[in-house]
């Protein structure tokens, strides 16, 4: 069967036996050269489908999820999704997407170039041995994913969102006889490949930062500074952030304290954080949410107030609280007035924070995580990196003591960065 | 049972090349304060060939896994294989044949528990938190169950099958002190299936009460004193240490990428009383977490010895790497899903047990911490490492004292090691074990005695 078949064949066949219920398929083909031991070694493809469906019948939920798209295969999974779903428990909150008009989504290029993919790959690596002759190439690999999905519902829902793009990830160290540097490693995604590998991103930055962070040194003492963030550490704060505050879990438990906060100024005026999935910058976007709604973009802290939780339509029927235009993701953070040199020069004291290692916040925001790949910034100047060297804080705190946001601004293809400062933050050496 | 019968491909299997068949399936089930808040299962089946030519690996998957989609998988591989080989030339030879078949099958041999029943049981536990800790806020409770079931064939002429499930049953508390969310949770579970662990709740009761109380002392613990300390680090994070801080250093993947245990071999690199090993399945006649027998390039599996008496001995290989290295494997390259290729993996790894009693190596510090729980780790190509620290005790005058609040560790793991004074005679796995994240994630397993050594602590 086709597809979009499979789904109109779903939804008859349970039409009669449970209330609501919402299925996708989806092809992924996916071809991918990586190295190994510093040499092209590799090449990979992949073609992957999937069947998903849930269904909803007397407020009980039941999801299954396979990767075959045969008759018998689909058949055998309806039944057992139907078994799961009578071993459910009752919830009020289980609903799926009300009827939105039909729509097909296309973008990106449909077949990848492979001979390109190669030449690139192979002038990076001569590239990185040329400029950057400390640098061992660990994993790293760059790929073209096709990938096409189709999602309907029992309620009328019928989207179709085809998408290809390129992906491209290194990791590498620099070593010099027997020292090494950490660990570094940055990427992007592309629609198109137009460019060499090293003029995206981050990449040039992130290789010479690290190739002069062979010889590192601690701080020989604790106390309280800036924090410069750059746009590759900033991925992972953003998720904290709204994985502890302000999605689905902590808002249910009521754990969040950023609970009732709605348009109250919670953060810095100078931040302004949007979820923009449909942004134009955005490579690696969507256009249709898990949950069967078409995306739209939004902003979570607009100038520091709270605008948006990150809720899917579970999350939203559970706490009451509106249903976010889309489930996160593609994370734009707006660029600010100040040059990063100039953030550099205005710092008394702090760090240049490129990377962080370590434990997950708590409930309440606290974080204590080690520094990878960063400086000591003292007297206006970038001084050293740094080793063995901690900054403890709480996201909320953080986010209300943004003092910079830089004028420069990363796009990785699916967030968006700035630099940003924040002051007051505990940094403590060895 | 093996339902795949891959010898017919045998006679196309050349040059060198790998066929696997391979289904991961899940089931997840979660309650959140009582409500269900998932319930899924899944299940990623397919076919996967790699091909290696003159030096160049093609590789090629489908999740259609007949006829036709084993005989595409290999074709594609090939002409991937071709595809580099003609853009590279690199000319390398063939690695050495392994050759062995065996069947490994860890299913339950105990009766099938419908969704019904697991529910109901997971119900029990989450019912029995509510009524008897009321003043808990937040209550998680589920399980999680994975099975890797393998076919392998490779043109040496191995034929390998494997069926290894696990189960997870995590457990996660929340208090409120002080208007602060306090949490702690623990994993219970280990190899098996749901109904291998899901037998009578009543076991699960003590060690419910035993993860609230510590959750109680925590939440009226104090913050460590940041800086350099003795301390104490239990199993659990002994475990960690061994797996996130040594045993990636020594991933000859990551050796040739620049970590560096390169500059290390044969050198003291931890105190004599220190050996860690990798090992394949079994310690000390008990079959471990993460069995692996074979490993999928076909390499019947052996314990690795990285550290042997503080002195680095061996690294951990592929096929290829230890081509380079000039050693042979011993059944590290494992794959996650059947669209993956083989990467050098870490099985079970664990420092081996020392002659101190517990309560002497507690006795012999003045002023330090007994560190008991961690929630995750990383780890650096320098061996410099951070962990959180979900639990905790002061030592006062050799004496355990207060509690701490969450806490995070870090150190260069090479100097840490060297640091150890003491080794407990005890050994303790892991339950459930857990993921470790590379390209790929992976099962694996994890364990050790208490250790004492110095760490920095993070805190006030």
């Amino acid at each position: 069967m086709a597809n979009k078949e499979i789904l109109k064949h779903t939804l008859a066949r349970l039409e009669n036996i449970v209330d609501k219920c919402q299925c996708s398929t989806s092809v992924n083909r996916k071809y991918e050269l990586n190295l190994e031991n510093g040499q092209i070694s590799l090449l990979r493809t992949t073609i992957d489908h999937q069947y998903s469906v849930t269904v909803i019948k007397d407020q009980k939920q039941g999801s299954i999820t396979i990767n075959k798209t045969d008759e018998q295969s689909v058949n055998e999974a309806i039944d057992k999704v139907v078994e799961i779903c009578a071993n459910s428990e009752v919830d009020e909150a289980y609903d799926i997407a009300p009827f939105q008009e039909p729509k097909v989504f296309v973008s990106g290029d449909r077949e990848p170039n492979l001979n390109k993919m190669f030449d690139l790959l192979q002038d990076y690596v001569e590239q990185v041995k040329v400029n950057f002759p400390t640098i061992k190439l660990m994993d790293t690999a760059i790929s073209f994913t096709i990938s096409t999905k189709h999602l309907m519902n029992s309620n009328g829902v019928d989207f179709t969102e085809t998408e290809g793009y390129y992906d491209f990830s290194s990791m590498f160290a620099a070593k010099e006889g027997d020292k090494s540097s950490s660990f570094n490693y940055t990427g992007y995604y592309v629609k198109k490949l137009e460019k060499a590998l090293l003029s995206y991103g981050t990449l040039k930055r992130v290789l010479t930062e690290t190739t002069g962070q062979i010889h590192t040194k601690g701080i020989p003492d604790k106390f309280k500074g800036d924090v410069i963030i750059t746009p590759d550490c900033m991925s992972m704060l953003v998720f904290f952030v709204v994985n502890v505050y302000l999605s689905n879990m902590p808002l249910i438990s009521k754990t969040s304290p950023l609970l009732n906060k709605l348009d109250e100024q919670v953060a810095s005026p100078l931040f302004t954080l949007h979820a923009a999935p449909r942004d134009e910058r955005i490579v690696k976007g969507y256009q249709v949410t898990n949950d069967g709604f078409e995306a739209q973009n939004m902003t979570i802290f607009d100038k520091g107030v709270l605008k948006n939780y990150v809720l899917n339509q579970y999350g939203a029927n559970k706490t009451g609280l509106p249903r976010s235009a889309n489930v996160g993701g593609c994370y734009i953070v707006d660029s600010g007035a100040t040059p990063l040199e100039e953030m550099i020069r205005s710092c008394k004291r702090g760090v240049l924070v490129h990377r962080i290692s370590g434990g997950n916040p708590n409930n309440n925001g606290d974080l204590s995580v080690v520094l990878k790949n960063s400086y000591y910034i003292e007297d206006g100047e970038i001084k050293y990196p740094l080793n063995e060297t901690m900054i403890t804080l709480n996201l909320k705190d953080a986010l209300a003591n943004i003092t910079e946001v830089s004028k420069e601004q990363v796009n990785f293809g699916h967030e968006i960065y700035p630099y940003i400062k924040v002051k007051d933050v505990l940094i403590s050496g060895k | 049972m093996n339902t795949n019968n891959l010898k017919e491909y045998l006679a196309l299997l050349t040059p060198y090349t790998e066929l696997r068949v391979q289904a991961n399936s899940t089931m997840s089930m979660a309650f959140l304060n009582g409500n269900m808040i998932s319930n899924s299962q899944n299940r990623n089946h397919g076919v996967s060939a790699r091909v290696y030519k003159n030096g160049s690996w093609g590789f090629a998957s489908n999740s259609v896994v007949d006829d036709a989609g084993i005989r595409a998988a290999l074709s594609e591989a090939e002409n991937n294989a071709r595809f580099l080989d003609s853009r590279l030339d690199m000319r390398k030879a063939i690695f050495n044949p392994t050759v062995g078949k065996m069947e490994k099958d860890f299913r339950s041999t105990k009766r099938s528990l419908s969704q019904g029943e697991i529910k109901e049981f997971i119900k029990l536990l989450d019912n029995y938190i509510a009524s008897k800790y009321p003043n808990v806020m937040q209550r998680y409770v589920g399980i999680q169950f994975l099975s890797m079931e393998k076919n392998l064939v490779t043109s040496d002429g191995v034929e390998f099958y494997s069926f290894i499930p696990r189960t997870a049953i995590p457990v996660q508390l929340t208090v409120v002190k002080d208007g602060v969310p306090v949490n702690l949770h623990e994993v219970f579970g280990g190899l098996g299936e749901a109904q291998d662990f899901l037998d009578n709740p009543e076991n699960f009761y003590p060690k419910i009460d035993k993860l609230y109380q510590e959750l109680v002392n925590k939440s009226e613990g104090v913050m460590p004193k940041a800086g350099l300390c003795e301390v104490i680090l239990a199993s659990d994070i002994a475990g960690i240490l061994a797996h996130e801080a040594i045993g990636h250093t020594t991933e000859a993947d990551l050796v040739l990428g620049g970590s560096i245990a390169a500059e290390y071999m044969n050198k003291e690199v931890a105190s004599p009383l220190v050996t860690l090993v990798d090992f394949a399945h079994t310690y000390n006649g008990k079959t471990l977490t993460m069995p692996i027998y074979m490993d999928d390039e076909g390499v019947v599996a052996e314990d690795v010895v990285i550290i042997e008496n503080g002195i680095l001995r061996n690294y951990m290989h592929n096929k290829e790497s230890a081509r380079i290295f000039g050693t042979e494997p011993k059944g590290n390259a494992r794959a996650w899903q059947f669209n993956d290729e083989p990467l050098i993996r870490m099985r079970n790894t664990a420092i081996l047990p020392g002659n101190d009693k517990l309560e002497d190596m507690i006795a012999s510090i003045e002023d330090g911490y007994f560190l008991t729980k961690t929630g995750n780790g990383q780890a650096d190509t320098t061996s410099e490492f951070t962990f959180s620290v979900n639990m905790g005790y002061e030592i006062k005058n050799g004496k355990l004292g207060r509690a701490i609040k969450d806490s995070t560790i870090s150190g260069i793991a090479f100097d840490v090691l060297k640091s150890v004074t003491m080794v407990s005679d005890e050994m303790t796995w892991s339950g459930a074990g857990g993921m470790c994240g590379k390209k790929q994630p992976i099962p694996v397993g994890m364990g050790g005695p208490s250790i004492k050594c110095k760490v920095n602590i993070g805190g006030e």
